[in-house]
């Protein structure tokens, strides 16, 4: 009898092995990160593939990030490496199975690709930068005037440092004087925004985990002080500013499950390009209430091609 | 599982828990300086392989600059008699913005062979470059930068014609070696003495200070010596990557004295890499099963706390009386 059931265990067993299995590693829980997760996972269960998944996060700690790349190494077949140091860990310790990076800003200098488009070896993945030259150009078309540009950031944060340099590659061409207001956790970056918001004219948030974070109060300081915001970041956008031209990160998701994809159907890495997500993804957010406060003229041509519009004529 | 990989992870924590266990255990001057030297031994390890050094070289100046750091807690704490875990964090906050000036920003990835490298940005035409009349000003970059700087690569990488094992293993097996001479000869005994008596050193005719400063210096050494090796290890270095550290190595430490118990120096030294080892052992069984009774990642930094305070506690009669629930009466 019992040798029956083994042999009917393995039988089993063998009737019900899955497809591919990918291995998800993210640096921390947070909801941008969340939906990126999400998003692959949506993405490859609507396209009917055979597989299954693992989710580990690393909680912060880049000892764990290398740990659950040494697991995923023998346990899975393919890895999904969500923000920079987590892509930095599966990049390092795996050379012999397909490591798709996410939400990586600047895979350059993380040393991950040594450029966009295809790439020798096996890491491949989409960068969630952000169009700063647009967002400068914009803010300089509806704040004619402004002189002084705030920028937020967190200075531990390697994305966030990279688009700060690309800010002040840019804005100084049209005219700004960028002012950096940084902070290494939400209650310095208030005390810094407090103390210098009688100079801001207009301020410019993008896709850094702190702003995010604390974009409740930060909203409420620029409200009190009458600093009009734009945000490179759609959830940012909603929270605190008059215009927001960024892309939702369940997108970015989307955009590496389709990289998942193509690994599945047997496509080598080094035949998939590394991109940026496309600007097909970056949505319009226009905020009329903010608007009306701050006295700001929003001209009809950007309300006709805006994708969410808050508040009323 | 990988084992060799939990293994090599393991000995490079284990560096770190030997420091932890100088500055705690042979000087007892809780220390908590490696969260900040730990990641400074790493960067200054990856500066100097940008500048070609060997790694060797690379590796041992960012040790020797995380002990740097160590000298200054120790000074604080003498010079301004200030609790050594208050001064420690000072140092520790320090090191946070001379980390990100030492990596010139927030995180450095280790050298690689392919050297072309092309500056990112964003060249795609979004639906309001039309309207704001900037569709021809975006600059279509394609150019390659070949750096012909030379460079050091890591130890780590592959075909590099080490075996990382045995590489991490002789690294270990070294300061291991080294630490205990160390603790045998003159010098060494005294400094275990101060840590049994602070005071009872200054009757020999020794200065206090100067055994306070030289433990905290190899304390933390070995602290920037383990970052070093993880940087090389994990290709990158990032100013958040010490958090916690020290915390982490004490629970090896008393992991490790659960197994040994207290015989004497060889074995005490054996603690902290036996224990670092059967940490990461641990870890990656709760990652790989620890689903299956509820468990999450984000749990691990509690059960660590708890174990440190359960172990603490058993050697405290009271507390056994108090877990055994009998009254004194």
């Amino acid at each position: 009898m019992k040798k029956v059931l083994t042999t009917l265990f393995i039988v089993f067993l063998f009737t019900f092995t899955f497809g591919v299995k990918i291995g998800i590693t993210q640096i921390v829980e947070h909801p941008a990160l969340n939906k990126i997760y999400q998003g692959v996972i949506d993405y490859l269960e609507e396209s009917g593939v055979d597989f299954e998944y693992e989710h580990q996060s690393a909680q912060g700690s880049f000892q764990n990030a290398i740990t659950i790349a040494n697991k995923f190494k023998t346990d899975v077949d393919i890895i999904v490496a969500i923000a920079t140091p987590s892509a930095q860990a599966a990049a390092t310790e795996i050379k012999d199975k397909p490591v798709v990076f996410s939400a990586v800003t600047d895979p350059i200098s993380a040393g991950l690709i040594p450029k966009f488009g295809k790439n020798p070896g096996n890491v491949v993945g989409v960068s969630d930068m952000v169009p700063v030259e647009t967002h400068v150009n914009l803010m300089r078309t509806i704040f004619p005037d402004a002189k002084n540009l705030a920028i937020l950031y967190n200075t531990g944060e390697a994305n966030s440092v990279f688009l700060a340099d690309q800010t002040k590659k840019f804005a100084p061409q049209l005219g700004f004087n960028v002012i950096e207001i940084t902070g290494t956790n939400a209650n310095e970056l208030v005390t810094s925004l407090n103390a210098q918001a009688n100079r801001i004219d207009v301020a410019y948030l993008y896709t850094d985990n702190l702003v995010a974070s604390s974009a409740e109060i930060l909203g409420q300081v620029f409200e009190k002080n009458k600093i009009p915001v734009v945000a490179g970041d759609i959830d940012i956008a909603r929270k605190t500013s008059v215009l927001g031209f960024g892309f939702d990160y369940y997108q970015v998701g989307i955009e590496t499950g389709k990289i998942v994809l193509d690994l599945i159907n047997g496509i080598k890495p080094n035949e998939i390009e590394s991109r940026i997500v496309g600007a097909d993804a970056l949505t319009f957010y226009i905020n009329l209430d903010r608007a009306q406060t701050l006295d700001v003229n929003i001209p009809q041509q950007f309300l006709d091609i805006a994708d969410e519009i808050e508040g009323i004529l | 599982m990988d084992l060799v990989g939990i293994l090599e992870q393991g000995l490079i924590a284990s560096l770190v828990a030997m420091g932890v266990f100088i500055s705690f255990r042979v000087i007892d001057l809780p220390d908590l300086t490696p969260d900040g030297s730990y990641v400074l031994g790493g960067a200054v390890t990856v500066a100097f392989m940008y500048a070609g050094l060997p790694w060797i070289i690379c590796m041992l100046l960012g040790g020797l600059m995380a002990g740097f750091f160590g000298i200054i807690t120790a000074l604080i704490h003498n010079k301004l008699k200030v609790n050594s875990l208050l001064a420690s964090i000072l140092v520790m906050t320090m090191l946070y913005s001379i980390n990100i000036r030492v990596m010139n920003g927030p995180n450095v990835s280790v050298p690689k062979e392919i050297t072309a490298q092309q500056e990112a940005q964003y060249t795609e035409k979004t639906k309001l470059d039309d309207i704001l009349g900037m569709s021809s000003l975006k600059e279509n970059q394609s150019n390659l930068q070949i750096n012909e700087t030379k460079k050091t690569l890591s130890p780590f990488r592959e075909n590099s014609g080490y075996n990382s094992t045995i590489l991490i293993g002789s690294v270990v097996f070294v300061s291991a070696l080294l630490t205990i001479i160390f603790l045998r000869t003159e010098l060494g005994i005294a400094l275990r003495g101060y840590g049994g008596n602070k005071a009872g050193i200054k009757n020999l005719g020794m200065n206090p200070e100067i055994m306070s400063i030289i433990g905290l210096l190899l304390g933390n050494f070995f602290a920037g010596l383990s970052g070093s090796l993880f940087s090389m290890y994990g290709g990158f270095s990032d100013v958040n990557m010490g958090q916690g550290i020290v915390v982490i190595s004490l629970a090896a430490v008393i992991l490790g004295e659960i197994i040994f118990g207290k015989l004497n120096l060889f074995y005490n030294m054996l603690c902290p890499i036996i224990g670092a080892v059967i940490y990461q052992f641990l870890l990656a069984l709760a990652m790989r099963y620890g689903y299956i009774i509820g468990f999450q990642s984000s749990d691990m930094k509690l059960i660590t706390a708890l174990f440190i305070i359960l172990v603490i506690g058993l050697r405290r009669v009271e507390f056994k009386k108090w877990l055994s629930l009998k009254t004194s009466e």
